[in-house]
């Protein structure tokens, strides 16, 4: 009786597996998100970015903190790799230049919500002036960042945004659109027009990373119709988990797969490492996101043709110069460009994104330039 | 084991207690106000319900892993059944609590009728329980729920958090069914000895799959409400969740071993880590350091209830 009993459950899990599991696919790429997607054109004409109006939210009974001395906390998806080491180290620099910030980065070691979420209401609770994050995922943080808000507290975000309403400003890397179209056209170039790729991402709801491969998707779909997609796995920002999701790829697809995207700045050296290991560099293109110290091995042997990236310092930087703008009150809801420092004056676009610049694309002849 | 000798750990652990409060108090003047310890008991209450059951598991000698991914996968269906299978959100809510229920069923027959040892029975439900909610999402998330969801989560009644309310009222039920009643005594005779309790004519294996269940249960109970604390249902949430429960019961002086154990020793376990958490990140201490002070705090906890528990209880 028992064992009909687990029989039948095991049964019904699986068919609640292949049923379910088809009833909630959106994006036509696996990883992606539902939000609408606005691929560029195929040539290098720019695209406009739209004037929207402000919709991020504001802190309620923030005190006037104008030139005095505010104490921030920067929370990241997780602390201890390359990519936010880079991004801390920028909005340090930052806040030694601007002289009255006191800043502390602190985080999860896993890219995990529930742990950031903990941080963050701990550190309301210590009553900071301003909060600086990198989301685990866009709508689970927006309770305790509205909190925050509601406190007085301001709020910026950067890398991976939250729901609009939960934070002032974000400062966006570059568009995703423009992301995207970096990763297809360095991707089609690599492994020609009717080559076939896999994508390993950190998890499929990450904000950045879905908005990014839903954008890939449609962009692909506009520009480069004839490629195939294989398959996205998840490997959580793990470098373990990235080199066997990669390796599992290699060995389940074989000769079938030209391409693998490295989705996040620890995927793309670690698939790199597994094609370098199987012995397949050269047959198989890896083009991902990846800080330039952590491939100078693999573009020097000329196993990875392409990095893309933005500078994290930069990004780290321009968020602290918006959260001080912000807490000064030189940065208002409707304001169209933000001063930041040494960057110059950034754009502000779909209503409270601050827009770093354009992706840069990282090659043998320019990566020994770079030391991040 | 009399009274006396249970009492020693659960009144040193009061002691640490107390302890710990006033220096963190004195680290940072936000750390003892109101505001903040309601807070914190919003945030232990999904550990604080799982340590409940795992009490009565840990003190016949057992113990549940796969709570963490009941958790999950509660949270996971709480979405599937609300959103993809049209079902009005109360019955979705009472449903996914169901499956938890299940999911611990499963568990004890493994553990009862196919005599599995407990930690590879449930170690082995930890990932088939975790993959189905992998698999089930497809690691979509669901959001969009109506405001009067997160009363459970978020809200408040006269000024203490629901969920807060719902631990003391469930942490006072389990001390009594764990202290005062029959079914309490068979939970100690089976870790005390179990093949002794089992011919003395007590029903050894009802007793561990209602406690399996009711483990499964109670999960399923806390992925719901974290769901509404964070509006998003993920089908990670709950990873290490299983280790968090385990810590705080165990530091409340309920022996790995079986036989020893009580709700409240669980409930000051429960407090000592929230408080150093909590209290440590106020005054400054960085996450990993809380780490570190937490798994020392663990071995003094338990070398003490082994100093004190020498007196030839075994």
């Amino acid at each position: 009786m028992y064992k009909t009993m687990i029989l039948a459950f095991g049964l019904s899990g699986a068919l609640a597996l292949a049923g379910a599991g088809r009833a909630l696919a959106d994006s036509p790429w696996t990883g992606g998100d539902s939000l609408p997607t606005n691929p560029l054109a195929c040539d290098n004409t720019p695209g406009t970015a739209a004037a929207m109006p402000y919709d991020g939210g504001q802190p309620t009974g923030a005190p006037d903190l104008k030139g005095k001395k505010i104490t921030v906390v920067d929370v990241p998806k997780l602390i201890g790799i390359g990519y936010f080491n880079a991004t801390s180290k920028g909005i340090a620099d930052a806040a030694k230049e601007l002289g009255n910030v006191d800043v502390k980065t602190d985080g999860p070691t896993k890219a995990n919500i529930d742990e950031q979420i903990t941080f963050l209401d701990n550190y309301i609770t210590s009553g900071v002036n301003g909060i600086l994050f990198a989301a685990n995922d866009p709508v689970a943080i927006a309770p305790v960042l509205k909190k925050a808000l509601g406190k007085g507290i301001h709020v910026v975000g950067y890398d991976a945004n939250s729901t609009p309403d939960a934070r002032e400003w974000f400062v966006n890397q570059a568009q995703f659109n423009g992301i995207a179209k970096a990763m297809v056209d360095n991707m089609a170039k690599e492994i020609g027009e009717d080559g076939s790729f896999a994508i390993v991402t950190s998890t499929f709801t990450t904000p950045n990373q879905a908005r990014w491969i839903s954008e890939m998707a449609a962009y692909q779909a506009k520009c480069h119709p004839k490629m195939k997609w294989l398959e996205t796995v998840e490997a959580q920002e793990d470098n373990i988990l990235s080199f066997n999701q990669a390796n599992t790829l290699i060995n389940k697809y074989g000769d079938d797969l030209k391409g693998i995207f490295g989705m996040t700045s620890v995927a793309t050296p670690a698939s790199a490492d597994a094609v370098t290991q199987s012995g397949k560099c050269g047959k198989i293109a890896v083009v991902g996101l990846a800080t330039p110290n952590a491939m100078k091995p693999y573009v020097a042997k000329d196993c990875v043709k392409s990095v893309v990236l933005w500078n994290p310092i930069d990004l780290g930087y321009a968020a602290m110069y918006v959260l001080r703008a912000a807490a000064d009150g030189d940065l208002k809801p409707g304001a169209t460009s933000v001063k930041a420092g040494k960057l110059g004056e950034l754009q502000i676009i779909n209503g409270s994104e601050v827009l770093l610049g354009a992706p840069f694309i990282f090659t043998k002849d320019n990566i020994n330039n770079f030391d991040f | 084991m009399s009274l006396t000798r249970l009492l020693r750990h659960e009144t040193i652990l009061a002691v640490l207690l107390a302890a710990a409060l006033i220096v963190l108090a004195g680290q940072s003047d936000k750390f003892f106000t109101t505001d903040n310890l309601l807070n914190q008991g919003r945030l232990m209450a999904e550990v604080g319900l799982v340590a409940l059951p795992m009490t009565f598991i840990i003190v016949t000698g057992g113990i549940d892993l796969s709570v963490g991914s009941i958790f999950g996968l509660a949270a996971i269906l709480l979405g599937v059944f609300w959103k993809n299978l049209g079902f009005p959100l109360p019955v979705a809510m009472i449903a996914a609590v169901l499956v938890g229920g299940i999911g611990g069923l499963v568990n004890g027959v493994i553990i009862t009728r196919f005599r599995v040892p407990p930690l590879i029975a449930t170690l082995a439900t930890l990932a088939l329980y975790r993959g189905l909610a992998e698999g089930i999402s497809q690691a979509r998330s669901v959001r969009g729920y109506p405001d009067w969801f997160f009363v459970f989560g978020q809200g408040e009644l006269l000024g203490v958090p629901s969920q807060l309310w719902l631990l003391v009222i469930l942490a006072i039920a389990a001390a009594v069914m764990l202290g005062l009643t029959t079914f309490g005594r068979t939970v100690y005779a089976i870790g005390s000895n179990e093949t002794a309790a089992r011919f003395s004519g007590l029903h050894v294996d009802r007793a561990k799959m209602v406690i399996y269940g009711c483990s499964g249960l109670v999960a399923g109970l806390a992925g719901v409400i974290f769901v509404s604390r964070v509006s998003t249902t993920r089908s990670d949430m709950g990873t290490g969740l299983e280790l968090d429960v385990i810590t705080a019961v165990v530091l409340g002086g309920t022996s790995i071993f079986g036989g020893r154990g009580t709700i409240i020793g669980t409930a000051l376990g429960l407090a000592l880590m929230q408080a150093l958490k909590d209290g440590l990140s106020l005054s400054g201490v960085k996450g990993d350091g809380t780490i570190v002070v937490i798994g020392l705090v663990l071995i003094a906890a338990v070398l003490i209830g082994n100093l004190l528990s020498r007196n030839g209880d075994g």
